[in-house]
Order: structure tokens, then C-alpha cells, then sequence
């Protein structure tokens, strides 16, 4: 190798090590957060953070296209050698392969112009599709639907999908809602899995009890969510368990709001209850829903008991 | 209906969101710091223009890395200072 091939080499080296990947990882991260405040303060005048973090997106934006410029750059430095045959600006990460730096692995369709809080919706049917692996129904028919679901519904929906076992009618469910009422499936389910969970355990749920609840309940959920996250369902069980969670950092929101529904759905299968028995239990419902007639007292889970 | 117990959770998903990009801006620096390091080296005698942009360019992304991460802080404690109340 040439001393000039050498250091063309290593021009494009640089040139291709530039964190492209990481700052459009970070743009994506920035506009999620800006995507759920503009949900949580759409009536609020308290700005939350909003106004700083549309800032910070916007640095961020800068910073991608001054490295695109320091591409652009190199690469006509380059030419100026003559090794411009062979040397184009190297293939952007993000648009080549969605960013190879690893470590905060970037969203799918990160050249996406930001969206407005309005398309909430096709954020939260791709992360549904990418976790349930069901594609969104038709647009039509989604729409009515939407107006009526709220979040002790759709929890009821999800309990009854699993129940059923029928991993289409649950990507239908959860496809069927805004992302606003999916969310907030975070809020509605702790302690409706706490409950179910020493229902099922025969006493309050213990930091020891998570290897017996992962053995009732992880593989049932994993089945139904194969695009869940591995460890997310380990993390849920150490919460509703009271232990320490072991996660490698935290989820995408809708992955706990689904994995949390979706556990919840399970742990019901287990009690042998059906939907009807979030009724008494879910902090929204009851009102509009007639008391559960499911025993009260159900059989609590052996310690070797299989996984459903 | 919604409880403050909802409103927190979706903040502090939000909050999860910004933690990590604040994590890809500082890996990005990082990297853009030993990009420049190795540049200068390389091109170290060169007068051409092109190197003059490739420079100003990494130079100008930094800085706005470095505006981006102060933006994030000052959102979070905005945020935070919103839940506080809660």
C-alpha cells in the first residue's frame, strides 16, 4: 500500500467512524419524549420540558448535518488526491443500515420528519407490530373503534385475546387504539398484576416468588409478544415482586405498557378467570361494568406449577 | 379516567426517552473527539480547503452536541419540577 493509499485509508476511515448513527439515535429518542410530554400537557399550560427539548432536537439536527458536511468534505479532499474513484462519501449509517454504533440501537425510520403529536398513532402501531409481529388492519376500520376504547377496556380486550390465545385478535386490539390509551396500560397495571399475582401465589408476592411466577407466566407472554424485549418480562416480575430489577436499562414505554397488559392477561388465564374479573380490580373500572362473578378465592400456584 | 399515577408514568417514560438520548449525544461526542484527533493527525500540513471544512464541520457538530445535551438538562428538570408538584 502506497503511503497516499494509506492515508486515503484512513481519511476514510474516519470519515465512516463519524457518529452519524448515535445522533440520529439521539434525534429519535428526543422526538419520543417530545411526542409523550405533548400528549401528557395537551391542556396544560405548564410547557413540561417541551419547548427545551424541540431545542435540543433541533441542536441535534445541526450536529447531524455538520457531519454530513465533514463527509462531504473528506471526500472532496480525497478527489484532491485523486482517489476519488473509489472514495464517495461514505454510505450514511443511518440511511444504509440504521446505525452501527450498537450500543443505543436506533429506531426503525429514523429520516422520518418529525411528527406532530397528532400521528401519536403510527408510532405506536409500528412498535405494536414489531412486538406482536401482526400487521395494523385497515385504516377504516381502526378509526371507529378508536373513538370508543379507553384503557380498562382495552386491558379487558388484551385479558381476553390472551385468553383465547389468538395472537392476531390481540395485535387487532392493540392496533385498534390511540397511543395515548395503549400507554397508559403502565398506569392501570401495577397493581392489578400485584393483586393477580398473590391471588395466584396464595400470599403477597416476594422477591423469591419471581423465579415461580417467570416459570407460570414468561413463556406464555413471550409466545403472544415475540418481539418483546427478553428481559422486560424478568423486569415486571421483579417489580411486581418488590425485587430488583436486572434489566439492561429501561424499555420503550410501549413495550412495558403491552408486556404489562399482556402479563396481566396471563396471570388471569392462570387464576382460571376470565375478563370480566379486571372489574373488580382495575382502579378505572367497576363503574361501568357489572361486579365479577369469578370465585374469590382462587387455587394458589404450586411451586413446581408448568408454564401454561 | 386519568390519575396522577398515569401522568407520572407517561412523564417518566419521556424522561427514559431523554436519559437515552442524552447517552447517544455523550457516545457521540466521544466519537467525534477521537474523529477530529485522528484527522488533525492525518491531515496535519494540509492548507487545502477542503481540510479547512472538514475541520470547521466536526468542530461545529461538537458544539452543537454540546447545545443539544445542555437542552435535554434543562428539559428534564423542567419536567421533573412538573412531577414534583404532582
Amino acid at each position: 500500500m502506497s503511503l497516499l493509499e494509506e492515508l486515503g485509508a484512513q481519511l476514510r476511515a474516519t470519515s465512516d467512524e463519524l457518529p452519524t448513527g448515535l445522533v440520529s439515535a439521539a434525534m429519535e429518542r428526543l422526538r419520543s419524549a417530545t411526542e409523550l410530554l405533548n400528549w401528557v400537557r395537551q391542556t396544560s399550560v405548564d410547557p413540561m420540558g417541551v419547548p427545551q427539548l424541540g431545542n435540543a432536537t433541533e441542536h441535534a439536527e445541526h450536529a447531524a448535518a455538520a457531519l454530513h458536511l465533514a463527509q462531504d468534505a473528506i471526500a472532496a479532499y480525497l478527489g484532491v488526491l485523486g482517489l476519488a474513484a473509489d472514495a464517495g462519501p461514505p454510505q450514511d449509517s443511518d440511511r444504509a443500515d440504521g446505525g452501527r454504533e450498537g450500543q443505543v440501537a436506533p429506531p426503525p425510520r429514523l429520516e422520518e420528519p418529525q411528527p406532530p403529536p397528532e400521528r401519536l398513532g403510527p408510532w405506536w402501531q409500528d412498535r405494536i407490530q414489531k412486538l406482536t409481529g401482526e400487521a395494523p388492519a385497515g385504516a377504516d376500520e381502526e378509526g371507529a373503534e378508536r373513538v370508543r376504547v379507553d384503557t380498562g377496556e382495552l386491558l379487558r380486550r388484551v385479558a381476553g385475546s390472551v385468553r383465547s390465545g389468538d395472537r392476531a385478535r390481540l395485535g387487532r386490539d392493540l392496533h385498534a387504539v390511540h397511543a395515548s390509551t395503549g400507554l397508559a396500560l403502565s398506569a392501570v397495571t401495577p397493581p392489578v398484576l400485584h393483586r393477580l399475582a398473590g391471588d395466584l401465589l396464595g400470599h403477597e408476592p416476594r422477591p423469591e416468588d419471581v423465579p415461580r411466577l417467570r416459570t407460570a407466566a414468561a413463556g406464555r407472554v413471550r409466545s403472544l409478544l415475540p418481539g418483546t424485549p427478553p428481559a422486560l418480562v424478568d423486569t415486571l416480575l421483579a417489580r411486581i415482586c418488590r425485587a430488583p430489577a436486572n434489566g439492561d436499562g429501561p424499555a420503550h414505554p410501549a413495550d412495558s405498557a403491552v408486556t404489562s397488559s399482556v402479563l396481566t392477561g396471563v396471570l388471569l388465564a392462570r387464576l382460571g378467570r376470565d375478563a370480566t374479573a379486571l372489574d373488580a380490580i382495575t382502579p378505572d373500572a367497576g363503574t361501568r361494568r357489572p361486579p365479577s362473578t369469578e370465585p374469590a378465592t382462587p387455587e394458589p400456584l404450586g411451586r413446581h406449577d408448568a408454564d401454561a | 379516567m386519568a390519575s396522577v399515577a398515569e401522568v407520572r408514568a407517561a412523564v417518566d417514560a419521556a424522561l427514559q426517552q431523554v436519559t437515552e438520548g442524552q447517552a447517544a449525544i455523550q457516545a457521540a461526542r466521544e466519537k467525534l473527539g477521537e474523529a477530529q484527533q485522528s484527522l488533525a493527525a492525518a491531515l496535519d500540513g494540509s492548507g487545502n480547503d477542503a481540510v479547512s471544512a472538514a475541520h470547521a464541520s466536526l468542530s461545529q457538530a461538537d458544539q452543537q452536541l454540546e447545545e443539544c445535551l445542555g437542552a435535554t438538562l434543562l428539559a428534564v428538570e423542567q419536567a421533573q419540577t412538573y412531577t414534583a408538584m404532582l
